[in-house]
């Protein structure tokens, strides 16, 4: 039995757990811990794109209105890193879907070991990017890459080569690395949706004749639909917003090839100190992420009807 | 036909292994080389021959990253900057994810979707004004100030991925306990958190990684010893100190053998949640 005094305070706490002022209760804290570290930010970041904000020369100060997004148009390295970012998110994932399906649908079939086998494939997904990008720069090294060794040794390559600083290759090469590391995200989500799909349609298909081709096309498809948009909306949000794998391999190197929008408003940041500009590159992939995750939601819910 | 529909099946396996396979061995063997390469002498690396297994195993690497550099402070800070992060996320995150999954109220969809909406805004647009607001504050360096900025895109996290275990435990236990005359909120303690004790592990798990790996937020908000993470502080090292790729190697595999370990232990419940909040949303 506990002591009249330690109840007093928790009963009252009961009984305000009757009202119904309860679930703003509950809500309040992580309601406010978000609106300080995520809405107010956000906010103040659209002010800060229309003002000059240097620390390193804090006497330029002040509203410039649309000078940093004038200043956008004709900036060389915005439209590389635009078309970049284009590239690298869909060449990423178009891999990572198509990895991630391969390895659901085989996952799926539940042959003896499959629970060992998930649980290896998903680890590249929990690794961080600092280490990811390190162990595939020593995979890739020039001088010390067992890549390129293996690559020599079956004569595909005459020589080593130096996978990202040659500007032709490194997109590529980054673009190998990033899938390694994401696609696991992707088998999980197919997984979880195949085995949503109930048995009995293909039986049904089965019967109906069928073959595993169509039932792939006519059931396995349509019902993976949900999932796939799902996938594949957070999966661009999180690459066009991460700069970290980039930053580690190549610093949007050589020249400006693997130069994509996160990295370039990270770096305008981070070493320039110019927070106005960077400020207005981060509102416009905000932008840009919004006009793509509405136009594709709509696409794909067109589609289905 | 039973033969060849037998066939097929037999056909059928030895694909599903064959991928099987090939895809461990492709997730797999970029950590196994850097872990051979941890056990290498210098001479065994920079070699003119690929050496491809230790001629000679060393832990020389290992003692080097932990006594030669600041790591063993870098760890600590991590480790601080990650708990405070799983303990803001739990206080505040839990009662929240409880409110979406039991009460209903005005506004319930719309608050929810905006949690979920939280993840689209661009890191670095959150990054810069945050580095204003925090060395308004004198939160720059501080181990707190990082833990509160991992908040902004680990908390919305959290509660859905909570939320996703609330709903699934039984209401009918709690209907009762409130019939015996129990409170919401005894019922709350009492039953609800029980029951999804394995599904909070596992999101406190899967933020506490999250944390435990991020680098961009940390290279921003950290500037010196006092808070700076591993992952910014093994970067600066290979910038800074060209380290030897052998020392790198082993403080990559310090760095992510809690990871392992940890997702080891809880990676049936996390991937369950993961993909309940993924695919419902």
């Amino acid at each position: 039995m506990k002591s009249v005094l330690h109840r007093g305070p928790l009963a009252k706490l009961g009984d305000l757990s009757e009202t119904r002022y309860w679930v703003y209760l509950l809500l309040f804290p992580s309601l406010i811990l978000l609106l300080l570290v995520v809405a107010y930010p956000t906010l103040y970041g659209f002010v800060i794109s229309v003002r000059e904000m240097r620390l390193t020369r804090p006497g330029l100060n002040g509203w410039v209105g649309t000078k940093h997004y004038v200043a956008m148009l004709s900036d060389r390295v915005f439209w590389i890193s635009l078309k970049n970012t284009a590239i690298w998110v869909t060449a990423a994932i178009a891999l990572e879907v198509a990895m991630g399906f391969v390895a659901a649908v085989a996952l799926n079939r539940n042959v003896p070991g499959t629970k060992l086998f998930g649980v290896l494939i998903l680890l590249p997904y929990f690794l961080p990017n600092v280490v990811a990008g390190h162990m595939w720069a020593l995979l890739l090294d020039p001088r010390l890459g067992v890549i390129n060794d293996i690559l020599v040794k079956v004569r595909i390559l005459s020589s080593y080569k130096a996978w990202f600083a040659d500007p032709a290759t490194a997109m590529a090469a980054t673009i190998v690395v990033e899938a390694w590391h994401g696609f696991p995200f992707f088998a999980l989500l197919f997984l979880a949706g195949l085995k949503g799909i109930p048995e009995d349609l293909y039986k049904a298909a089965a019967v109906d004749g069928a073959g595993p081709i169509r039932q792939f096309r006519l059931i396995t498809v349509p019902m993976l639909r949900t999932v796939i948009t799902a996938a594949v909306i957070l999966r661009v949000i999180s690459l066009v917003n991460s700069p970290d794998l980039l930053l580690v391999l190549t610093g949007g190197g050589p020249g400006n090839a693997t130069q994509v929008l996160s990295l370039y408003a990270f770096q305008t940041a981070y070493r320039e100190f110019n927070f106005g500009y960077a400020g207005a590159l981060a509102v416009v992939m905000f932008v840009i992420l919004m006009v793509f995750a509405t136009l594709y939601i709509r696409l794909t819910r067109v589609s289905k009807d | 036909m039973l033969k060849t529909s037998r066939g097929r099946r037999r056909m059928a396996d030895v694909l599903t292994y064959a991928v099987l396979l090939t895809m461990t061995f492709f997730c797999l063997a970029p950590i196994v080389w850097m872990f051979l390469t941890s056990l290498k002498t210098e001479a065994d690396i920079v070699t003119s021959q690929m050496q491809y297994l230790p001629a000679r195993i060393t832990f020389e690497n290992y003692r080097a990253i932990w006594t030669q550099s600041n790591f063993p402070v870098l760890i600590t800070n991590s480790l601080v900057v990650t708990t405070i992060t799983v303990v803001i996320c739990v206080l505040t995150g839990t009662l929240a994810a409880y409110a979406f999954s039991r009460l209903s109220f005005k506004g319930r969809e719309k608050l929810m979707l905006g949690y979920l909406l939280v993840r689209m805004f661009p890191a670095v647009m959150v990054i810069i004004p945050l580095f204003v607001m925090m060395r308004t504050v004198g939160l720059v360096d501080s181990r707190f100030g990082l833990a509160l900025a991992y908040t902004s895109f680990l908390l919305p996290l959290f509660v859905w991925m909570l939320k996703g275990f609330f709903d699934a435990a039984p209401k009918e236990l709690e209907s009762a306990a409130r019939i015996d005359g129990s409170t919401r909120l005894g019922a709350m303690v009492r039953i609800i958190l029980p029951l999804a004790r394995n599904g909070l592990v596992a999101s406190s798990v899967f933020i506490a990684i999250a944390a435990w790996n991020e680098f961009i937020f940390a290279l921003m908000l950290t500037t010196g010893q006092g808070s700076r993470t591993w992952p910014v502080g093994l970067q600066l090292m290979v910038g800074e100190f060209q380290l030897p790729w052998g020392v790198l190697a082993a403080g990559g595999i310090l760095s992510i053998l809690p990871v392992v370990i940890l997702f080891a232990i809880v990676q049936r419940a996390m991937v369950q949640g993961l993909t309940a909040g993924a695919v419902k949303g």
